[in-house]
């Protein structure tokens, strides 16, 4: 390539702004050792470029001169700097170690703050939401327990109604006797198998040691039909024992397990003959 | 150049070359704010900027030895040093999923983050001079001289062809020169 050449490719623009391959600048090298004048030339666009690059300059924190002074002077770093200098020349790997080093650990005590940042918060949080979750546990446990009991409840209820609206179910009323005229109770007798269920929400409550007693009066004679239990549920019937016939029936109160013959004098109701 | 009274630049590279403390602070004095100018011109990130200007001086401490007079001017040696380490930076993996949309907007946004600088610097009383160079000829230095592109990415980039670029970063080049011969 000759010196117009040169000129006319550019390259000399090139190198002053970095942009040249290895091959280019040694091309552009030879030429500026042969011909001062294009050092002069490159002079002149380095400093053009060079003003350009002022312009923009800004003043950066001064920590990092104090960093990079200790860095490179502190006490025991000169002497190997001396020795590095003379040795690596213009290797660029030397700078290595110290930059990474120092990046490390900045990003670790960054890191290591954001990591105590998100554990602190994500205690605060696991705290609030295991509680929240105890609560609405607790509260779920409330809620079944309350459903379990309706539903048993409602199943209860729907038996004692499918009894009550059985087609078969013969309705038989008993009626308060002389000395307790309020009373009143209910059989609920299925014809097709005999069983008898009996509505005593209407007697009132047995004193302590007593118990109601059913009777079936077959043929004139009172058969023991069962014991009352003596707990009341908000609205329920009771299975008392089977009879394929009966005349009629009636409630005793006797002594708590029942007695082998009613106690006429403690009769409370009794149905129509 | 800024405040050359105390050495003149063969002294200050002499002194370099014998690892002079004096020295070394003195070129930090003089050139931190400008290469850290080029390094904002690519990052927006100031405290990584500072780190790769920290960088930066680290590594024309160390190739001092290597620095060549007959090459190139020191403060132009010095700018590229910067230069590469800047976009080495911007580069690495890590940052560039980072920063990816941030260096689009930069590229767009430069000729007002160099407004910034200039201002700042101005106050300083530093340097005072007003920028003459055209918005075509500073985008195409831009990209050459601070975001390390050649001209043919340029031309690619720009989607104008090669021999067009090539005439213009002349012309652009020129035009900075005449600013200087005028400031004289």
């Amino acid at each position: 390539m000759k010196k117009e050449e040169f000129i006319l490719s550019g390259l000399l623009e090139q190198y002053a702004l970095g942009a040249v391959t290895p091959e280019e600048s040694v091309i552009v090298e030879s030429f500026l050792s042969q011909y001062p004048d294009l050092k002069k030339e490159l002079d002149l666009i380095e400093v053009a470029l060079e003003n350009y690059a002022l312009q923009n300059a800004q003043i950066p924190d001064s920590s990092v001169k104090q960093k990079l002074m200790v860095n490179l002077f502190s006490d025991k770093n000169t002497e190997e700097q001396h020795s590095n200098n003379a040795k690596i020349g213009g290797s660029s790997s030397a700078v290595a170690p110290v930059v990474i080093e120092n990046k490390i650990h900045s990003f670790y005590k960054m890191a290591s703050a954001a990591m105590l940042v998100l554990l602190i918060g994500s205690i605060a949080f696991g705290y609030y939401f295991y509680n929240q979750n105890e609560d609405t546990r607790n509260k779920l446990d409330l809620v079944q327990q309350s459903l379990d009991e309706q539903q048993k409840r409602n199943i209860f209820l729907t038996d004692n109604l499918n009894i009550v609206t059985d087609k078969y179910t013969q309705n038989v009323v008993m009626k308060g006797t002389p000395q307790s005229p309020d009373a009143i109770a209910k059989i609920f007798w299925m014809k097709n198998t005999g069983q008898v269920y009996v509505d005593f929400m209407n007697l009132p409550a047995p004193p302590s040691g007593k118990q109601y007693q059913l009777w079936a009066i077959i043929d004139g004679k009172p058969v023991d039909a069962g014991m009352i239990s003596s707990e009341k549920a908000a609205y329920s019937i009771q299975k008392m024992k089977s009879f394929g016939k009966a005349d009629a029936f009636a409630i005793t109160l006797e002594n708590s397990g029942g007695s082998p013959t009613p106690t006429m004098s403690e009769m409370v109701v009794i149905s129509e003959m | 150049m800024p405040n050359s009274n105390k050495y003149t630049e063969a002294e200050l590279v002499t002194l370099l070359k014998e690892s002079n403390e004096d020295a070394f602070s003195y070129l930090y004095d003089c050139y931190s704010a400008a290469l850290y100018g080029v390094i904002l011109k690519v990052l927006s990130d100031k405290i990584l900027a500072e780190d790769v200007l920290q960088e930066s001086f680290l590594k024309i401490w160390k190739n001092i030895q290597s620095y060549d007079p007959e090459k190139g001017r020191l403060f132009t040696w010095m700018i590229q040093i910067t230069r590469n380490l800047t976009i080495d930076t911007v580069r690495s993996k890590a940052h560039k999923k980072q920063m990816k949309i941030q260096n689009v907007e930069n590229l767009v946004s430069q000729s007002e983050a160099s407004k910034h600088g200039r201002e700042a610097f101005d106050a300083m009383g530093i340097r005072k001079q007003v920028n003459l160079l055209n918005k075509d000829h500073q985008q195409l230095i831009d990209l050459a001289f601070f975001n390390g592109f050649t001209q043919k990415e340029i031309s690619e980039r720009l989607s104008i062809p090669l021999g067009t670029i090539k005439s213009r970063m002349r012309s652009a080049i020129q035009e900075l020169k005449n600013i200087v011969i005028r400031k004289v």
